[in-house]
């Protein structure tokens, strides 16, 4: 069976799925990024925004498959790539045009007022370091194991695999190939535990924060997982669905956690930052030169985005790239 | 205008970006209001620069001034890079400068207040309250 189709279409239709959804996806007194009245997203209105949103998103995703369908087969090498840029590109402006008219017709401006605590930190903030320590033991000990069974690994072995379940890359039998890995989750563990402790100086203190502190801890376990199960192949018979199922299961807990911690009925209704419409560019770009915060929460969607305004933010970004993208340079030097 | 300074519920500082009253006054205030009361007693830690900083959105030399002003005034011992402590502190016999400008704060004030329709009485009354609040 031909599944080159089915490869290029799936990840598209699903991306286009979260975008028809997005808008929703916000803390209430937000709506396409834009600070409104609570109620406004179930008046006509904010029904017909989201209708004509939703619409033009739909238009986007047709044009966007009717992109990938052909290039799958004729232009393999474009991939999905060109018609998922297509579909970002497109939803990405209808949804700054809807941003744009709720900001100029039916937008609040909220008082900037803004509140600290003036009692010490709490002492559970922090990063936990009996949590974070067990993942790098996990690797240095996989790492032990493999020297001691080094004429045991074969010259070539399968270190990547397509979505196919077939291996679509492959590694030698040097230091490079058996640890790079290893080194891989070490600097990928170093990333979300640098994140975490960035994230603990320079934003402010609100159940996300929480929230996202303990999934980057816990997180450490399923890449560690991961890559040792890659590197550990050569040498041992695992199978792939076992671990696979394994890892799948570890996210979907870590992330159903959150989830539930974040909609808890005890979670303090925190509502949005108080930051005024006119900082976030297309309502997705946070942009305030006199926030010395370098990551605010996003007003779309769980998580953090970065204050683009702050000298600091782009050192941060460049510093979290640059530890990112190092395996990856070391291992194919 | 629109200065809030939130001391129930625990240790707050809040402050009014919108606000014609520089967020350096505003910190100043809210601090000095919270030092008097006896609610930040001696001992007690502030935190750091950077920390204050961050969650009012305010540029770091704002919250470091303003605790600056408050360790001249006797009221904190700036401790380097963290924050800074509340220390045991004299009260100073106001002079007659300070009177002066108090004096001269006040009549602005109440000048402010009465164009706006306040009464005298209610003025006495509200000044009454807002020293009987303060006093330790």
């Amino acid at each position: 069976m031909n599944l080159e189709i089915p490869f290029a279409v799936l990840p598209l239709a699903l991306v286009a799925v979260i975008f028809q959804f997005m808008p929703l996806l916000t803390r209430r007194g937000i709506f396409f990024s834009a600070t409104v009245d609570p109620e406004f997203p179930q008046s006509a209105d904010g029904r017909r925004l989201l209708r004509s949103y939703r619409l033009q998103a739909a238009l986007w995703t047709v044009l966007a498959l009717a992109l990938a369908m052909p290039l799958a087969t004729t232009r393999p090498q474009f991939g999905a790539r060109l018609p998922a840029l297509l579909l970002v590109a497109g939803i990405g402006f209808s949804y700054w045009l809807k941003f744009r008219e709720i900001h100029e017709h039916y937008g609040l401006r909220r008082p900037e007022v803004r509140e600290t605590s003036l009692v010490p930190a709490e002492e559970n903030e922090g990063i936990r370091l009996w949590l974070v320590i067990p993942p790098f033991i996990a690797i240095a000990t996989v790492a032990f194991y493999l020297n001691a069974h080094w004429s045991q690994i074969p010259d070539q072995f399968p270190v990547h695999w397509g979505v196919n379940g077939q291996p679509n890359r492959w590694a030698n039998r040097d230091l490079a190939g058996v640890y790079g890995p290893l080194l891989m989750a070490t600097m990928l563990n170093l990333l979300f535990l640098v994140f975490g402790w960035v994230l603990l100086r320079m934003s402010r203190k609100s159940i996300m924060r929480y929230v996202t502190i303990r999934m980057l801890e816990v997180l450490l376990y399923p890449v560690t997982f991961t890559f040792v199960v890659v590197s550990l192949l050569p040498v041992m018979r695992i199978p792939l669905w076992l671990a696979l199922s394994v890892l799948f299961a570890f996210i979907a807990g870590i992330f159903f956690w959150a989830y539930r911690k974040i909609t808890a009925p005890s979670a303090p209704d925190e509502g949005p930052e108080p930051q005024s419409d006119s900082y976030w560019k297309a309502g997705v770009f946070y942009y305030n030169p006199n926030d010395p915060a370098i990551f605010v929460s996003k007003r779309v969607g769980i998580g953090y985005t970065m204050n683009f305004a702050n000298k600091m933010s782009w050192v941060v970004l460049v510093g979290i790239l640059l530890i990112a993208l190092l395996p990856v340079l070391l291992v194919r030097k | 205008m629109c200065v809030q300074y939130t001391v129930s519920n625990g240790l707050t500082l809040r402050i009014d970006l919108d606000s014609d009253v520089p967020a350096y006054r505003q910190i100043v205030d809210g601090l000095r209001i919270l030092l008097v009361n006896g609610k930040l007693a001696p001992g007690s830690e502030l935190p750091s620069v950077r920390r204050i900083a961050v969650d009012l959105g305010v540029h770091f030399n704002t919250v470091a001034e303003a605790y600056r002003t408050l360790a001249d005034e006797g009221w904190l011992e700036l401790r380097h890079g963290r924050g800074a402590t509340v220390v045991e502190r004299d009260a100073p016999a106001a002079s007659a400068e300070k009177v002066t400008e108090f004096r001269r704060r006040l009549q602005a004030l109440v000048a402010e207040m009465q164009s706006q329709g306040a009464s005298a009485a209610r003025l006495s009354t509200e000044l009454r309250t807002a020293a009987n609040e303060l006093e330790l």
